[in-house]
């Protein structure tokens, strides 16, 4: 007995004396890189690469789409991921978001997602950029080599390596993908976990759709980004004079539970009343969450709550409908559709 | 300060009435006074609210020496948050063990974001001298604005150890359960320390370090609220 009271002692001791603010004492349950430190970087990031492929102006035209998908836990297969950017890419959405837990956070699985992105990358600049090859006609090594083109977006005039064309596609950070030290690798391909994506509806007055993607890997916002939210202080802040038409918020973590047999945590009590309030506030059109791998659908306060299953080969084996699309009139009206997957794993 | 003025008269309009339930696996049931009233201060830290402080006062009726009842009511400054309940309870002793089989009826009111939440709890415990476990489910309803959404059953799980057996005059102890005094989460937990030392036959000082992460349960634990708690506990 005196031995287990000295090791509960010095467990004590240890908690009590590890809860500054260097070393946290909830970190006994913490592994990589906090949410505090992923806001900042994403929000500096965000301001000095403003604007870049984070604005879409489609005044003129009838409709527009954008479809999600959420928790490929992608490892080594990449059929979902391929089949879901070829969706978007078959069908002319405007914009792919996924809603995080992309890979699995081992290295390598990073090195498939990358290599998936930039497959897709170089299918989207054929699709919808002028390409200019700059090798050599007679060799065909060099005619499959992406390095030797680049490709010119004729509305801007802005020419692109295949790694830089913007692609759009926009992902939130998943819990999944920053435990072990994901962070490093998740930044390195897409850069900013928390940011902004404007579409512009019309010029005369202006008009915009506004798409918020937070990072909620966490389960919670953390101090820097609810005051950041609570200051109305994203990158784009100039545009909010505007007239804002439709606002899409993206979140991993989910607000509302499916069923009482779904135990993953989501906010704690305080941050889902000030998230219900801010998605009021921001008269928010639709809410998509992650996290918990199960369909699921509310209306609280006006504001539209969809939560959508796993788009994982090896979480969802079967073909299903995992994906959503939702199209956008240009009057406003809003639909949306579940998207079938068929792949399986070979 | 209207939001203060408003705390500080709920709180003393519900002091004769109240009590505290939570510190289970501390406080033996002695099986000869009759009445709890306790209070405690408390201060922390959390990310949506910042700083916030709180009063919460309890009373507590042991009706016979096997059923209780009681109320507890609690005002917390900064996050605007005022709460009191109602609760009552069946001890079963076996042996070394007590069992308790409890109720409670929660409301809360969270100003701040102009959300009430009714939360209705039941669970057994089970407590040995230095171990205790609770296992529940909570019924949670809230209603923002217009709006009012009933959460799926909520589980309820809690364990704490002590160094010192439960009659002993002072404790020390460690706790990890996924609720507090005045909220019951889903899978998001919250740990820490909690004491108690007897200053006279009837009264004990108690006090709580509180650390409550969230996310805890999706293997990526991150600072949300940490808290401590400091009071009084007065029997006759």
């Amino acid at each position: 007995m005196k031995k287990i009271q000295t090791i509960l002692v010095v467990m004590a001791a240890m908690m009590a004396l590890t809860a500054c603010e260097k070393v946290s004492p909830i970190g006994v349950l913490v592994s990589g890189t906090g949410v505090e430190d992923r806001v900042k970087m994403s929000h500096l990031y965000f301001q000095q690469h403003k604007g870049e492929g984070h604005f879409f102006d489609i005044s003129g035209k009838d409709e527009y789409s954008f479809i999600i998908g959420a928790d490929s836990h992608m490892t080594t297969d990449g059929g979902r991921m391929r089949e879901m950017l070829q969706n978007g890419l078959d069908h002319d959405d405007l914009l792919y978001a996924h809603l995080g837990d992309m890979a699995d956070t081992k290295p390598e699985y990073y090195i498939n997602l990358e290599n998936v992105i930039s497959e897709y990358k170089w299918k989207f600049a054929r699709k919808y950029f002028e390409e200019l090859f700059l090798g050599n006609d007679e060799s065909v090594e060099e005619r499959e080599n992406p390095d030797f083109y680049m490709y010119k977006d004729s509305l801007t005039g802005m020419v692109y390596s295949v790694d830089d064309v913007p692609m759009p596609f926009f992902p939130v950070v998943g819990n999944h993908d920053i435990t072990h030290n994901g962070w490093a690798q998740w930044s390195n391909i897409f850069h900013s976990s928390f940011y902004e994506v404007l579409v512009q509806i019309k010029s005369e007055p202006l008009t915009l759709d506004r798409f918020i993607f937070l990072d909620t890997a966490n389960g919670t916002l953390g101090e820097e980004q609810v005051n950041l939210i609570e200051e109305d202080g994203y990158a784009l802040r100039e545009y909010l004079e505007t007239n804002i038409r439709n606002t899409f918020v993206f979140s991993h973590t989910n607000i509302f539970r499916p069923s009482s047999l779904q135990f993953a945590s989501t906010f704690a009590r305080e941050e889902t009343f000030f998230l219900l309030n801010q998605f009021h506030k921001w008269d928010a059109t639709i809410v998509f969450c992650g996290h918990v791998h199960k369909w699921d659908e509310q209306v609280v306060d006006n504001v539209h709550y969809i939560t959508l299953d796993s788009m994982s080969e090896r979480n969802s084996p079967n073909p299903g409908d995992y994906l959503l699309r939702v199209h956008v009139k240009a009057n406003g009206e809003l639909t949306w559709e579940r998207v079938r997957m068929n792949y399986t794993k070979k | 300060m209207k939001n203060l003025i408003i705390s500080i008269v709920f709180t003393a309009l519900m002091m004769p009435v109240l009590a505290q339930n939570s510190f289970n696996g501390q406080h033996k049931y002695d099986g000869e006074h009759k009445n709890e009233l306790s209070g405690y201060v408390m201060c922390g830290h959390n990310i949506v609210t910042a700083f916030f402080g709180g009063l919460e006062v309890s009373y507590k009726r042991h009706l016979t020496d096997r059923w209780h009842v009681g109320v507890d009511a609690q005002s917390q400054f900064g996050k605007q948050l005022y709460s009191n309940d109602v609760h009552g309870g069946y001890r079963l002793p076996i042996g070394w063990s007590d069992f308790y089989f409890d109720g409670k009826v929660l409301y809360n009111r969270y100003q701040r974001w102009d959300t009430n939440e009714i939360i209705a709890n039941i669970s057994i415990t089970w407590e040995i001298p230095y171990f205790n476990l609770r296992i529940g489910e909570s019924l949670i309803h809230f209603h923002t604005r217009h709006f009012g959404y009933t959460e799926p059953l909520t589980f309820t799980f809690g364990t704490g150890v002590n160094i010192r057996p439960r009659w002993n005059s002072w404790n020390l102890g460690l706790f990890f359960r996924n609720y507090d005094d005045f909220y019951y989460e889903n899978w998001n937990i919250n740990w820490g320390l909690d004491f108690y030392a007897s200053l006279t036959k009837q009264m004990k000082l108690f006090g709580e370090f509180n650390v409550r992460p969230a996310g805890s349960m999706s293997q990526l634990a991150s600072k949300y609220e940490t808290s401590g708690k400091l009071g009084i506990k007065y029997v006759w």
